[in-house]
């Protein structure tokens, strides 16, 4: 069932892909800069305020996407204990705890010539400062604490919380009435982004998913490698 | 050259201060995860120049541990 969770198997298969990221990542991101800072028009009521659009809303949801990640992998390795899941979710706490750092400096940076402020007490920023925490709870929990099942109660209370705050951050803009705008890109819905601002935010998405690929390739690679080297001394 | 760029209608400190500090932290973290797997590969490699040439031959039996002693897999 969990073949594809096979540490051997998942460590060659990502070998694998990481030649073709590398490749696809500059010019992807290039391209990106490119529409986000002078392609891509300005909003007729922000200005050019609206670009920081480009940067605050994939932070944003690679930060909400990666909690959502670590919080099923973690209860998946508290149940039925896969050491894969453990790896995986230990190479992306630091990038969710980035992105969302990013997402929240870069809105509050946003709100200062939006809303005249850089920070207010209201739901969906709020929650966001919460998420930051979270994600520093857990990180400080594996490393912290030595002992690994303890730990991994620890790591599943957190994220079952965790997971009841990304529910408040999805929906506290339509629950409260806060400074921060309703959700414009919809998935299933109608989205009220226009096509010309669309397409940069979805070129600039697809290279920061590029750049977390990277990086998890890379944190993945050494936290199997530390392991391995701990099983030199039982050859 | 067109200054606006760079001004963007009196926002440039705004727009440019969030894409820069967003640039900041993805090198910092790249840079960072760099180093740390620079220094597990090398100690790992270290420890298997210890190793006697019968322990090595085992290893690298092992997939993952043929993998990571591969000089031409590398991400960086």
């Amino acid at each position: 069932m969990f073949n594809f969770l096979n540490i051997g198997n998942f460590f060659v298969l990502l070998n694998k892909v990481s030649k073709s990221i590398k490749i696809i990542f500059v010019p992807v991101i290039i391209i990106s800069l490119v529409f986000a800072l002078y392609l891509s028009p300005k909003d007729y009521i922000q200005g050019d305020t609206v670009r920081i659009m480009y940067v605050h809303v994939p932070s944003s949801w690679i930060a909400l996407g990666c909690f959502s990640s670590i919080s099923f992998l973690i209860i998946l390795n508290f149940i039925f204990k896969i050491k894969n899941a453990l790896i995986i979710f230990k190479s992306l706490a630091p990038i969710g705890l980035s992105f969302c750092l990013i997402s929240i400096v870069t809105g509050s940076i946003w709100g200062q010539p939006t809303w005249g402020t850089f920070w207010a007490w209201d739901a969906r920023l709020t929650s966001m400062l919460v998420l930051l925490f979270f994600y520093l709870l857990i990180i400080f929990s594996y490393k912290f604490i030595k002992d690994q099942n303890f730990s991994s109660k620890i790591c599943a209370v957190i994220s079952v919380f965790g997971l009841i705050n990304l529910f408040i951050v999805k929906y506290s803009v339509d629950f409260w009435s806060t400074l921060h705008q309703p959700a414009s890109v919809n998935i299933f819905g109608e989205t009220s982004v226009h096509k010309s601002m669309l397409l940069p935010l979805s070129f600039m998405l697809l290279g920061f998913l590029l750049y977390c690929a990277l990086i998890f390739l890379m944190k993945y690679r050494t936290e199997i490698i530390r392991m391995k080297k701990k099983g030199l001394k039982r050859l | 050259m067109n200054l606006n760029i760079l001004i963007m209608n009196g926002y440039g400190l705004y727009v440019w201060s969030a894409f820069i500090f967003t640039f900041l932290v993805c090198l910092i973290l790249f840079l960072k995860t760099k180093k740390s797997l620079n220094k597990v590969e090398k100690d790992f490699h270290e420890e298997v120049k210890k190793l006697s040439a019968e322990q090595v031959k085992t290893l690298k039996k092992r997939k993952i541990s043929k993998e990571i002693l591969n000089p031409q897999v590398k991400i960086k």
